[in-house]
Parts: C-alpha cells; sequence; structure tokens
C-alpha cells in the first residue's frame, strides 16, 4: 500500500510562484501573523511525510493513486457531497483502504458534520481544524477570503461571519496586544465590538495566563469597524481606480486576476514564429487565443504598487513615462563601452526585464480597461451614476434605466444602478416602484419576484413611503461630492470615484480627523487625548442619519496600565479598519489616501471579511434557478 | 516498617537501603525499590487515597548531596564555609571574613547551594539557618538575582503548611517540584482541605476556581438541605468571582438527581454574571440534561452560530415539526438560521419542512415565494403550473402586485408550451421579452405581436425588442421596414445604434436624418461618414463639432494618402 499522501485543497487560489514576498514591511509586523497560519498548516499536513500531489476539490472522481487523502475546505456543504462522493466510489470500487482526513477552514460546523453524517461517511474522515482567517493580502490589507459575507450577513442574516471575524480580530489582539479603543458604526458592528468583549471575559475563564500576559497595542490604537449595510450606496458605484476598474472587468478573485494568456507570455518579442510571413495569423506564437492564464495581482509587482490606487484617468501617461524610462533604461546599453560599464548594465537587466514583463501587462490590461471605458454604454452609466449620488434629478435617469431593461444588458448591471437610485431617492415613487418592478420580472423571469424581495428586504430597492431624504443631508454634512477633483494630484479621497467620495471612508475619517479642515485629532497633545481622535464627537447629527448604532468602546488591562499606548518605538499608531460585510478595491484605496495625507502621522492596516464590488454584492441577491435548456 | 492502613500489605525499608512492599501473609511480593541510600527514614508512612502509597524518606537521593555538602564534617565546599561564615559572624568571630574571602569567586554559586539545601530540609530551624546564610552571602554580592531565594521561601511557606501535622502531608521538596503546585491542589482538594487550598492559591497567585467547583459539587452530593438553600449557599460563596464556570456544579447536580437545582445554578449563575463563558461547555451539557430550550438560548446568546446547528439540528432530529418550531419560533438567529440551512440543503424534505414552518409561523409570503421558487425546478409544465397556482393563492392583499404577475407567469408556461408545440423550438425558461424576441428571430412576428398584446408589452420595450432580434437574424430590409412602419417610440438613435454595432452602415444614413438634428453630425461621424458629418454641423451652425469634423477628416485623408503604396 502506498503510504504516500494527497491534499485536495478547495482553498482559494493556488499560487504556483513564490508569492507573499511584498509582505512585512511595514511598523506592524504582519510575518507574525504569517508565521502562525503557516507553522499550523505544518501541523495539519503532519509533513513529514510529505504532499505529493495537490488537487483542486471538485464534483466528480478524484483520479489518484494516493491512499492517504487530505481535504482542506471551507465548511460548506458542497464540498462535503463531494468528498462524500469520492468515499462512495472508493468504497463501490472495492478499490483498498484509504485514509481521509478532512481539515475545515477556519472550522468545523455542525452543519457539515450533518452533511457527512447523512452521507454516511463520518466515521470514515478524520476531522480537524485549519484556523486560517485573516489572510493578508498586503501589508496593508488583510481579508477573511469568505465571499458569500454579504449575503449571509444582511439577507440571511446569519451571523457566522461575525463569529468568525471576533475570533480573528482576538487572534490580532493575541499578537498586537489589546486594541485601545473599538469604534463603529452599525448594528452588526456592534455585534462585532460585543462579541470581541465578551470572547476576552471567556478567556479569563480559558486562558487566564495568555489573557494576563497580553498587554495594550504599542502600535494600533484604535480599531474602527463599519457595517456595510451603513453604506450600500459605494460599492454600487463604478470604481474608477486601476486596480478597481481591473475588479469591474476581469474580477480580482483572492488577488489573482485571469487575462489572456497572450498578455503574459514570456516571450516579449513576435519572432517566435519562424520566417513563415504572410500566412496573416501571427497567433501561432505558442499560445492559443483565448487561453486564460492567472496572474497575481500584489504589491511585490512595482510597477502595479505605483498604479493600482490612481485615478485611472492618469494610468496611461504614467505608463508612457514608465515605458520611456525603461527603453531609456535599455538604450544604456550604447553607453556601455568599458568591462566594468557593460558588467554594471548586466546586473541591471534582470530587473529591468521583470520590469519590462509588468509594463507589458499593465499595458495591455489598461488598453482593454480602455476599450471598455471609452464606450457609449459605459459613459451613459457612469454619468447616470455620478447624477445620481449627486443628487441632481432628472427623469433622465429613470428613462435610461428603462432603456437598458429594454436593450435586454444583465439583470446586475440594471440592478445595480436602480438600487443606487433608490438608495440615493428614499425609495422609488410607488407607481415607478412597481413599473420597474414589472418590467424586470417580464424582461428577466418571474423567479425575481424573490430578488425584488431579497433586495426590498435589504433596503436597496423600495417604496417610497416619505419624501424625507436622509441622504441628501449626509451628502452635505459629510461633503460626499466633491466638484473639482484633480485626479493627476489628489486632495481628496473622492478621487477614487471621479467626484464622489466613499461615505464608508468619510465615516473613518470623522473618528481620525476633527473636523473637515483635516487636522488630527488626538495628536495636538491638547485635551484629553485620546487614542483614536475625538471619537465620533461632532459627527454625532450625521451618524443618526445612517442607520445601526454608533459605539465608542475603550478596553483596558487590570493592572492600571492606562488605556493610552504607549508609542516608545517612535512608530505612528495604527487604526484598524474592518469593513464588516465586505470593501470594494476603491475604498483601499481611499484608506491608503488617509494614510498617505500628513505623511507619518498615521498607519491604516485594512481589515475586511472579502473584498466586493457592486457586481458581485448584487449577484449575491439575485434568485437563480435551473435553466430548463440544460436540465431538460 | 509500616502496615498499610487496611491491614493487606506491608512496606518494609531494608538494611541494604531497599524500600520493600509484600503483602502482610508474605505471599505476594508487590515492589521492591533501590533507594540508594543506607540511612534509615525516619519515617515510612501510608497515603490513604486509592491504596497508592508513597515512601517517605527524610533525605533523598538529591536532596542528600545538598545537605550532606554543607553538614559534612570537614566539608570545604563553597557552601558548607557560607554557612560557617555566618555561624562565625553570629558568633562575632573574625573568621567569618576569611571565610568569605576565601569563598569570594565562588560566593554566588554557595548562596545558591544554601537556598537548594533549605529546600530540603524538614526542620524550620535548619530551614531558616540555610537561608539566613543565603542571605548573608548574598549581601557580599554586588549583582545578585533574588529570584531563586524568594522563590524557596515562598516554597517552604507552602510546604510547611502541608507538612503540619492537622494536615500532613509530608511532601519533599523534591515531590513538590515533580508534582506541581497543581498537583498538590488536588491533593488537598481530595481530602476536602478548601480553606488551605485557597489560601495557597491566592499565596501563589493560581486560580481558586475548581477549588469552589469541588467544594461546590461535595456540598451537593452531602448536603441534605433543600435545592433552594444549596443553591443559595454556593451562589453567595461564588458570586464574585468572574470567570467561573458553572457547568461542573451543574452536571454534578444533574448527575445526583438534582435536575432542579441544576437549571437553577445555571440559571443564577447567567443572572449573576450576565453571561456564562464557555458555551461550548455548556450547550451539550445542557443538552445531555434535556435543557434542550436552554441549550439553544445558550448557544445563540454565545453568537457561535456553529453552536446554534448544533442544538437545531439535534432538536429537528428529535422533536415533530410543530413542537420544534414551537421551541425555535421565537427566537430570530435560530430560525434565520434554520432557513438558511433549508435553502441550501434544497431537497424535497427541507423545502417541506420550511413551508411548514413559515406556515406555522404566519409568513404566508416567504411561503408563496418558496414555493414558487420550487416550482421552477420542476421539469413537468402541469406539474409547474399547479405548484405555481399554490404559490399565487399564498399571496395576501398587500401582495397583489405578487399574485397579479404569477398568474401571468402561468399564462406564459400556457403559451409557451403551445409555441413548443406549433414551431418545435423550446420556449419555456424565457421570461415574457425573450419569448417575443425569439418568435422574431424565428420569422413569426405576427404570432411575436399576439404575445406582445396579450401580455400588455409596453411600446418602447417591443420597439426594442424587434429592432435587437431583426438585427440579429440580419434581416436589414425588415429592420427598414419597421422604421418606416410608423413614428418609432424610442426615436431612431437605437437604430443607428444596432446598426452600428452590427457594422451594417448602408441605411444607416437614412436613419441618422430621422434623429434628433442636433445629434445628427455626431452620430455620422460614428459611420465615418464625414461629408455628411459635416454637412450636419453646418446647418446646426455647430463650429466646434464642424472643426472637429474637418479634423477628423484630415486625418483620415492623410492616413489613406500614407497606406497607399508607392
Amino acid at each position: 500500500m502506498s503510504t504516500s499522501t494527497a491534499a485536495a485543497v478547495a482553498a482559494a487560489s493556488t499560487p504556483t510562484q513564490q508569492t507573499g514576498a511584498h509582505l512585512g514591511h511595514t511598523s506592524l509586523n504582519i510575518d507574525s501573523l504569517r508565521d502562525l497560519a503557516r507553522k499550523e498548516l505544518v501541523n495539519v499536513l503532519d509533513s513529514d511525510h510529505g504532499v505529493e500531489n495537490i488537487y483542486h476539490l471538485q464534483p466528480g472522481p478524484l483520479e489518484t493513486e494516493h491512499r492517504n487523502l487530505i481535504y482542506i475546505c471551507r465548511p460548506q456543504v458542497n464540498y462535503m457531497k463531494y468528498i462524500a462522493d469520492t468515499i462512495h466510489r472508493h468504497v463501490n470500487d472495492h478499490a483498498g483502504t484509504y485514509r481521509y482526513s478532512l481539515f475545515f477552514v477556519p472550522r468545523r460546523t455542525a452543519v457539515c458534520e450533518k452533511v457527512l453524517e447523512d452521507e454516511g461517511v463520518f466515521g470514515d474522515i478524520t476531522m480537524g481544524e485549519y484556523h486560517l482567517d485573516l489572510i493578508p493580502l498586503e501589508d496593508d490589507l488583510l481579508s477573511l477570503e469568505w465571499d458569500s459575507t454579504f449575503k449571509e450577513l444582511y439577507l440571511d442574516r446569519d451571523t457566522t461571519s461575525i463569529y468568525y471575524a471576533a475570533k480573528a480580530l482576538m487572534r490580532l489582539q493575541g499578537i498586537y496586544g489589546w486594541f485601545p479603543r473599538i469604534l463603529g458604526k452599525g448594528d452588526y458592528s456592534k455585534a462585532l465590538c460585543d462579541m470581541m468583549l465578551r470572547m476576552r471575559r471567556e478567556m479569563a475563564v480559558d486562558d487566564l495566563d495568555v489573557s494576563q500576559t497580553t498587554q495594550m497595542s504599542q502600535n494600533i490604537d484604535s480599531l474602527i469597524i463599519i457595517d456595510r449595510s451603513v453604506d450600500l450606496v459605494t460599492p454600487l458605484c463604478t470604481q474608477l481606480t486601476y486596480e478597481g476598474l481591473i475588479d469591474e472587468i476581469f474580477h480580482i478573485k483572492n488577488s489573482f486576476v485571469e487575462v489572456d494568456a497572450s498578455l503574459v507570455s514570456t516571450a516579449p518579442a513576435p519572432t517566435t514564429s519562424g520566417s513563415v510571413s504572410g500566412s496573416g495569423s501571427v497567433s501561432g506564437s505558442g499560445t492559443v487565443p483565448g487561453k486564460k492564464k492567472k496572474v497575481s495581482l500584489n504589491g511585490g509587482d512595482k510597477l502595479f504598487s505605483e498604479l493600482r490606487d490612481l485615478n485611472f484617468a492618469v494610468v496611461g501617461g504614467l505608463l508612457n513615462k514608465v515605458a520611456k524610462r525603461i527603453n531609456a533604461d535599455y538604450e544604456e546599453r550604447h553607453n556601455a563601452k568599458t568591462m566594468p560599464q557593460i558588467r554594471q548594465f548586466i546586473s541591471k537587466m534582470g530587473g529591468l526585464a521583470a520590469e519590462h514583463q509588468s509594463l507589458r501587462l499593465h499595458t495591455s490590461l489598461a488598453e482593454q480597461i480602455m476599450d471598455y471605458t471609452m464606450t457609449d454604454d459605459f459613459n451613459k452609466i457612469l454619468e447616470v451614476q455620478q447624477n445620481v449620488v449627486a443628487g441632481i434629478a432628472t427623469n433622465k435617469e429613470p428613462d435610461y434605466i428603462e432603456e437598458m431593461i429594454n436593450k435586454q444588458v444583465p439583470l446586475v448591471q440594471v440592478l445595480r444602478l436602480l438600487c443606487l437610485y433608490s438608495l440615493v431617492n428614499n425609495g422609488l415613487k410607488p407607481k415607478q416602484y412597481e413599473f420597474f418592478s414589472r418590467e424586470i420580472l417580464e424582461v428577466y423571469g418571474y423567479e425575481h419576484i424573490q430578488t425584488l424581495e431579497n433586495l426590498r428586504r435589504l433596503g436597496m430597492f423600495t417604496k417610497q413611503v416619505t419624501t424625507k431624504n436622509s441622504y441628501n443631508l449626509v451628502r452635505r454634512s459629510l461633503s460626499l461630492i466633491v466638484d473639482e477633483v484633480n485626479e493627476h494630484a489628489p486632495n481628496d479621497i473622492s478621487y477614487v470615484y471621479s467626484g464622489y467620495a466613499p461615505l464608508s471612508v468619510r465615516l473613518v475619517q470623522c473618528v481620525v480627523y476633527r473636523g473637515k479642515d483635516g487636522k488630527q485629532a488626538g495628536s495636538g497633545g491638547k485635551g484629553p487625548g485620546l487614542p483614536g481622535g475625538n471619537g465620533w464627537k461632532g459627527f454625532e447629527e450625521v451618524l443618526r442619519m445612517l442607520p445601526g448604532r454608533t459605539f465608542d468602546e475603550k478596553q483596558r488591562v487590570d493592572d492600571g496600565q492606562t488605556i493610552h499606548s504607549k508609542r516608545s518605538n517612535g512608530q505612528p499608531p495604527i487604526s484598524l479598519v474592518f469593513f464588516l460585510g465586505g470593501c470594494t478595491f476603491t475604498e483601499v484605496s481611499a484608506t491608503r489616501f488617509l494614510a498617505s495625507q500628513d505623511r507619518g502621522q498615521r498607519d491604516f492596516v485594512i481589515c475586511t471579511t472579502q473584498i466586493l464590488n457592486g457586481s458581485t454584492l448584487i449577484d449575491s441577491l439575485v434568485q437563480k434557478v435551473p435553466d430548463p435548456r440544460t436540465t431538460a | 516498617m509500616s502496615v498499610s492502613p487496611n491491614g493487606k500489605y506491608l512496606a518494609l525499608f531494608t538494611s541494604e537501603g531497599k524500600l520493600w512492599v509484600v503483602s502482610t501473609d508474605f505471599q505476594k511480593n508487590l515492589l521492591e525499590f533501590d533507594t540508594q541510600s543506607k540511612l534509615p527514614p525516619h519515617q515510612l508512612a501510608w497515603s490513604v487515597y486509592s491504596n497508592v502509597f508513597f515512601r517517605l524518606h527524610k533525605m533523598e537521593s538529591i536532596g542528600l548531596d545538598a545537605t550532606e555538602n554543607i553538614f559534612k564534617i570537614g566539608s570545604t565546599t563553597p557552601a558548607a564555609m557560607l554557612y560557617d561564615a555566618l555561624d562565625s559572624f553570629e558568633k562575632k568571630l573574625s573568621k567569618a571574613d576569611e571565610n568569605i574571602r576565601s569563598i569570594r569567586l565562588e560566593l554566588s554559586e554557595a548562596v545558591e547551594a544554601c537556598i537548594e539545601a533549605a529546600g530540603h530540609e524538614f526542620t524550620h530551624y535548619y530551614q531558616r539557618l540555610l537561608l539566613k546564610a543565603a542571605s548573608f552571602g548574598k549581601s557580599f554580592l554586588e549583582i545578585h538575582n533574588a529570584d531563586s531565594f524568594v522563590e524557596m521561601c515562598k516554597i517552604l511557606r507552602v510546604l510547611n503548611a502541608v507538612r503540619f501535622y492537622e494536615i500532613g502531608i509530608p511532601l519533599t521538596y523534591v515531590q513538590y517540584q515533580s508534582i506541581s503546585p497543581d498537583a498538590l491542589i488536588d491533593r488537598l482538594i481530595c481530602r476536602h482541605q478548601y480553606l488551605l487550598a485557597i489560601k495557597i492559591c491566592e499565596y501563589l497567585k493560581m486560580r481558586t476556581d475548581r477549588i469552589l467547583i469541588h467544594w461546590a459539587c461535595s456540598k451537593i452530593k452531602k448536603s441534605c438541605d433543600d435545592e433552594d438553600t444549596i443553591c443559595r449557599m454556593i451562589v453567595d460563596k461564588l458570586a464574585n468571582k468572574p470567570g467561573l464556570s458553572y457547568s461542573e456544579i451543574a452536571m454534578t447536580a444533574y448527575v445526583a438527581g438534582r435536575y432542579k437545582l441544576a437549571t437553577m445554578v445555571l440559571s443564577s449563575a447567567t443572572k449573576l454574571l450576565d453571561y456564562e463563558p464557555r458555551a461550548g461547555d455548556q450547550v451539550p451539557l445542557l443538552m445531555s440534561m434535556k435543557q434542550d430550550e436552554l441549550a439553544l438560548t445558550k448557544a445563540i446568546e454565545s453568537g457561535d452560530t456553529h453552536l446554534v446547528y448544533y442544538v437545531l439540528l439535534h432538536l429537528k432530529r428529535k422533536l415533530d415539526v410543530a413542537n420544534f418550531i414551537n421551541v425555535v419560533s421565537k427566537k430570530p438567529l435560530a430560525c434565520n438560521l434554520l432557513e438558511a440551512y433549508c435553502k441550501e440543503q434544497n431537497t424535497k424534505e427541507n423545502t417541506e419542512f420550511l413551508k411548514k414552518f413559515y406556515r406555522l409561523d404566519d409568513r404566508t409570503t416567504d411561503k408563496a415565494n418558496l414555493t414558487l421558487i420550487e416550482s421552477f425546478q420542476l421539469k413537468d409544465t402541469a406539474q409547474r403550473i399547479d405548484m405555481m397556482k399554490e404559490a399565487g393563492k399564498l399571496y395576501d392583499k398587500e401582495h397583489t402586485f405578487e399574485a397579479k404577475a404569477v398568474e401571468d407567469a402561468i399564462r406564459l408556461i400556457q403559451v409557451q408550451a403551445q409555441l413548443e408545440k406549433e414551431y418545435g423550438e423550446l420556449f419555456t425558461g424565457l421570461s415574457i421579452s425573450s419569448t417575443v424576441y425569439k418568435l422574431i428571430t424565428i420569422n413569426q412576428s405576427t404570432r411575436a405581436n399576439k404575445v406582445r398584446s396579450d401580455f400588455k408589452m409596453p411600446d418602447k420595450r417591443f420597439w426594442w425588442i424587434k429592432l435587437r432580434a431583426l438585427v440579429e437574424i440580419r434581416d436589414w430590409e425588415g429592420v427598414a421596414a419597421f422604421a418606416k412602419f410608423k413614428k418609432s417610440p424610442i426615436g431612431y438613435e437605437p437604430f443607428v445604434e444596432e446598426c452600428v454595432k452590427a457594422r451594417q452602415f448602408t441605411k444607416v444614413g437614412e436613419y441618422i436624418l430621422k434623429c434628433d438634428p442636433h445629434l445628427r453630425a455626431g452620430l455620422f461621424l460614428k459611420i465615418e461618414a464625414y461629408n455628411e458629418a459635416g454637412e450636419q454641423a453646418y446647418i446646426q451652425k455647430d463650429m466646434e463639432m464642424l472643426q472637429y469634423v474637418s479634423g477628423q477628416s484630415q486625418c483620415e485623408l492623410f492616413e489613406r494618402l500614407h497606406s497607399v503604396p508607392v
């Protein structure tokens, strides 16, 4: 019997290259978090024996000659069914004895156990947990990568992700110390905060030593929790940063994006297909057209980290500049006359080639994005969006939405705009509401009675009950609309949507800065100088207009240590911003922009349950039914 | 020589230094252990509990070296010298100074040795002397870490306390080190020496929880007071201990058959502390105590959905639907999770269950929606219609819109079934719009018109559908005829737009001329008709456009000139 081991992984992605080299360069040492995860994985795999093969967990038979199978997956019902199916096959084939281990990420659930039990394979599997929760995508961006959070939390009102989030934040506190202050907005934010405080009390029972030895955090002076339900407008808008647009068009999944293989082929020059010229087809350079390839997009790519947070309007110019510079660098070879000069040039070559490769990728991505942003449809949608969020009321917006429906553009696009319109106007007039509901059912199918019900339940597509519009007040008092935006040298977060400042990040600004003059709170040394700024002070009225509770909790330790975090190491204080229910790339960019203002005053680390955009958000709420054409 | 308390065994210490245990009838040889010590022990005793005996031996092999090195006659180890120095010092002899000088370099070790030796001493007198010597030596050292000294003092206090005759645990330092303070506390608990155990814990800054829990448990087992009194007694004592878990106490009460007390303990714990930690332990416990509803409440409070599901699935198996729903219905999180579970499982059984749940919970609209969605999964048209009818009936007065929509949906299926028969094409699953669209693409315009009027389709939408469908089958004459048919409710830009998208420019000029005058120039540009664009711009007196057009056309001309092969 073979004792070799194979692991079937239903993890997010399969990074084939050395990933993570881009991490670990800031004051908050992400490495300790990564080490923890790595060590645990080694334990899980019991790697003394070595894993010989890695497979993706998917339906259908698992072709493997290995007898030791380790499954690592999310606790999801479909995965349980795949695993059960594999085991049933093995039993039916009389294929001999297998050993199955199953590790749930981040923890096992009663539902999955029930499914395995119902399938009659519960006893055949050794079960365990792999507590991988927050995954560092960047030094300043941690994500639970729990894709279904939004729907689970707000539609199903299943609070599992709050529990996971609380666990993850407790783990962070275990590494970095207690957060002196926890602020937030939204009912689920409050639930998360309460759960963390509760877990801390529980810890006093379960793990006294740890709970007593954990100090106040040295660097992180506050945790700001923003509940997605507080700001549903932002994700519905089209993201206009480079990374945001890549996500809108190509959909970035776990920091990987699928692009045409030809964009990233390693052969840079079209001199490969021999001298068969004139035949017309030049595509035969080894890559099949239409073949997709996964490319990682992270801070390890220097060019990308320069571009990602910029408004797309300036990306072209920058790429051009970089291209010229690289070209100039290549040209230097002509100046290299002496041996040392040549050697110096050669040593630079490797870096140049990598830069060149990255330039090629981003130029072609930018070109494709450009093709998309030049279309009439894109610009019309954008115009409507911007008018809607700016509160410029005309008849054109609903007319355009109607036209979109008539043209049968994908439902998600229609709903994205329609929900935005409804949210901003505090609902649609009854007649209009009924009209659009009917249109949607007749054009996209009657199963969407449920879709509309889902949206109504979330308050995203509703009938107007009062003409009082709180969004207008919020927009004014938080200056969400900024008319003159300089995309080249932005001075406000509104650059990410070319004139609309994401509400969620404005709220973060409220806590961190005092008033609109942008002066940092708490750093002046005057007054009580609580860590994490003034809290919500001065913004009470606006906050009342937004849904959910507002809170400001302080954590202390018993031995008389003050809640001031001591920053003897001279590092700037860090605000941890947790987006419960997911955030968009533009919100990440906007938060990064805050960090770049008043450099050195304050750093931000963003945590989120997942990265989303308007389309993924809406799509999770759309009712799906089996297609009779495929099942008939 | 010592006989065990039950008189069955005999422990002997032989002259060769062996410990020998035999049955009192000398028939069974139970143990022989070489202590490697010829010194006879002061006492040999049996431990009471679980018939395990342990050997008491004043100086064990390790302890022996430590003390022997100091007290052996003529010993010149640094520790002995230090001890001697103290003696001389107290007698005010100058020898004290000489001694210290002679061991100057090893003074630190000497101090540690004295501390160590003190630990192995049983009499308070020698303990004190040795510690004094250590402290004396310490004062000559510039840098010395006093931790070991402080630690030893603590340990000795603890050891002396348990060695006290009323307690009678003659534990040696070595034993104490090897069994750990925790085990010592356990032994004290077993002897019901709760007060001392708590005092020691407090002194060593350890948690007192398990002592209190054990105390409470034994109270429950032994006390003959009524349950209220016991509960009050326990809760009073435990009230100001945050983080203490009441689960074990409750379980003890349960096992002892005091069911009422068990729940009382738990509920008063909840009241007192307004939370009970370790929900993970408590929930299964409550379930085994058959306190299912309380278990569910606790699980919900913990926020751990895994626990909630655990209880829910258990209850679902155990109770009939009505009872189950009764337990669950007033707990929103439980309801939500149950719903999500049933929907995700999406089996016949779970859907039926969910329907019952909705009915009993008075959520008819949800039931209607669920039934409707279920109907979409049925392949058989008749069955599907039946189920849709069922769904339609469920919508109440406030949902007339939905009820009407379902009626339309049924009508649509009937129409589609008819169409499928007539044309042999698949229509089921299509929306009204898509049905009309498909009819046009298979050249059934008249039929499309009929469906359109049957469902009262708005004009605008119909025009878009027809236009797009005609473009798809590239019926350009059809498009042209349609444009002339009557005044388009959607204007003529869509005609231009769709044709441009299909790269069909021939008739586009005509459509452009039907568009709004100020748009025409721009539209002509799209089909690269520069002359017409210029003309329109000129008519509109749109100078900007005119300039743009001329620029564009020159560009074009320029490019064309350059592409001509020379």
